[in-house]
C-alpha cells in the first residue's frame, strides 16, 4: 500500500515533469532612471516573473497604479505624484515581493541633469569662441540610456549578490543553532541536578 | 513553504503564532534531556537543508527535512524548527519575523504528526522497510505542510482550492527528493544508530526518577 503510494506519486510528478520556483524567495528591485522607475521581479534562482502585475502603492498603501511586466520580469513606471512609492508584486502561493522606492532619488538625478545640462550649457556658450564642440541635449539623451544599458547588468549582478549566502552566515547560523541548545542543555542539566544532590 | 511578510492576514498571523507559542511550550516541556543534543542536531540540518538545491528539470528545489525531525523527535521538533525557521529568517530573509508563528505551525505541526504515525512502525521493522516508512513520512510531512500553507493563504483571501492545488503541485518535486533524502537518512539511522529512533522509553525514565528519589531518601534518612 505504502509503496503503491509511493509509486503513484513519482507517476504523478514525472506526468507533471515540470520543476517549479516556487520554492525559492522572490525579489524585486527598483531604481532610477532618467525620470522613469525601472524595476525587476523574479525569483532568486535567476527565473524572472514574466508577465506580472505589480502594484504601485503610496506611503499609507493605497494603490495609485499598476503595471505589468514583460518576459524578462522587467517593467518602467514613470511616477506623476510627488510621493515616495511601494511597488509590490504578488506570485501567489505567499510570494509576495515589495520593494521601496524613494522619489527623492528620481527629483535629486532629474535635477542634477538639468543643473548640469545648463550649466555645460553655460560652459558651453561661454567657451563657444573657442570651437569646443557642445553636446547637444539629444547627444546628452543618447549617452545617458548608453550608461543605463552598461550599468543594467551591473545592477542585476548586485542584486543577486546581495540575494547570496556566503559561508560566514552559513556556518554563523549553525553556531548560534549549537549554542542555543548548549544552553537549554545546560538549564536542564542543573535543573536535574539540582532535584538530585550528589549522594 | 516560507510564506514571506505581508501576504497574509493580520487575525491569521495572530492565530499562527498562538498554535506556535503552544507547540513550542509542549515540544520544551516533552523534551528529555537527553534528545537535547539530537534536537539541535536536526535543527541545525533543518537550517542547512534549505539551501541544499536539487535540480530537478529546468529548475531546482531545496530540502526541507521536516519530515525527518518529527520521526527523530516527535513534539521537540517544534522547538527545533523553530529555531531553524528564526535564524533562517533572520540571516537569509526567508520568511520573516512576522509570519514566524503561521510558517512554524505549517512546516513542525505535519512534522509532528508524520512522526506520530510513522515513528511506532519505523522503530519496529529492519532498516530497508524502515528507510521506506522513513520516505513515505518525509513525503507527507510536505505535502500536509502545502495543505497548511493553502490554508493560510485561505484565510487570508486568497480562494482555497486553487491555492491548494497550486501549492501542491508546485512541491511535488521536493516531496519526491525529500522523500528520498529522508529514507537515505533513516536507512543510515537504523544501521548506525537505532536508539535514535526509538520513542521515549517509559522504562527508562521509572529508572531516572526512581534514582532521583532514592537519592533523596538517602539524604533525609540520616535527618529522621
Amino acid at each position: 500500500m505504502v509503496r503503491l503510494f509511493a509509486l503513484l506519486l513519482t507517476m504523478v510528478a514525472l506526468l507533471q515533469g515540470t520543476g517549479s520556483a516556487e520554492a525559492h524567495k522572490v525579489i524585486a528591485s527598483v531604481f532610477p532612471s532618467g525620470p522613469s522607475i525601472e524595476g525587476e521581479v523574479g525569483f532568486s534562482n535567476g527565473v524572472m516573473a514574466g508577465n506580472t502585475l505589480v502594484e504601485v502603492l503610496a506611503p499609507d498603501g493605497t494603490k495609485i497604479d499598476e503595471i505589468t511586466t514583460d518576459e524578462d520580469g522587467f517593467f518602467v513606471y514613470t511616477p506623476s505624484g510627488d510621493v515616495d512609492l511601494r511597488f509590490r508584486a504578488d506570485l501567489g502561493a505567499g510570494h509576495v515581493a515589495e520593494a521601496a522606492f524613494a522619489i527623492n532619488d528620481l527629483s535629486n538625478v532629474a535635477q542634477a541633469n538639468a543643473t548640469s545640462a545648463s550649466s555645460a550649457k553655460v560652459a558651453v556658450v561661454a567657451t563657444t569662441e573657442n570651437a569646443v564642440p557642445a553636446i547637444t541635449r539629444a547627444q546628452e539623451e543618447i549617452i545617458a540610456s548608453i550608461v543605463r544599458d552598461e550599468l543594467r547588468p551591473l545592477r542585476r549582478e548586485i542584486t543577486a549578490y546581495k540575494e547570496k549566502n556566503d559561508l560566514q552566515s552559513i556556518l554563523g547560523g549553525i553556531g548560534y543553532i549549537f549554542g542555543a541548545f548548549g544552553i537549554v542543555y545546560y538549564l536542564a542539566a542543573r535543573r536535574l541536578r539540582a532535584k538530585a544532590p550528589e549522594a | 513553504m516560507h510564506i514571506v511578510d505581508g501576504a497574509l492576514a493580520p487575525e491569521v498571523l495572530i492565530g499562527g503564532g498562538g498554535l506556535a507559542v503552544a507547540g513550542l511550550g509542549l515540544g520544551l516541556r516533552k523534551l528529555p534531556i537527553d534528545k537535547i543534543p539530537a534536537t539541535g542536531v536536526l535543527s541545525a540540518t533543518f537550517f542547512v537543508a534549505s539551501l541544499i538545491h536539487v535540480p530537478v528539470g529546468p529548475s531546482s528545489v531545496h530540502l526541507i527535512m521536516s519530515g525527518l525531525a518529527g520521526l527523530v523527535l516527535g513534539w521537540t521538533a517544534f522547538p527545533a524548527l523553530f529555531v531553524g525557521l528564526l535564524l533562517q529568517a533572520i540571516f537569509f530573509g526567508f520568511g520573516g519575523l512576522t509570519v514566524l508563528g503561521v510558517n512554524t505551525v505549517n512546516i513542525a505541526f505535519p512534522a509532528v504528526l508524520a512522526g506520530l504515525l510513522f515513528r511506532g512502525m519505523v522503530a519496529r521493522v529492519p532498516p530497508v522497510p524502515a528507510a521506506v516508512l522513513g520516505g513515505v513520512a518525509g513525503a507527507f510531512s510536505i505535502a500536509l505542510t502545502t495543505l497548511f500553507v493553502a490554508i493560510a493563504l485561505g484565510l487570508s483571501g486568497d480562494a482555497f482550492i486553487p491555492a491548494a492545488k497550486l501549492v501542491f503541485f508546485a512541491h511535488i518535486p521536493i516531496m519526491i527528493v525529500e522523500g528520498l533524502v529522508s529514507a537515505a537518512s533513516v536507512y543510515l539511522i537504523a544501521k548506525v544508530k537505532p536508539a535514535l529512533l526509538q520513542p521515549a522509553d517509559p522504562v527508562e525514565d521509572f529508572q531516572m526518577q526512581a534514582a532521583v528519589l532514592r537519592a533523596n531518601q538517602a539524604e533525609q534518612t540520616p535527618n529522621g
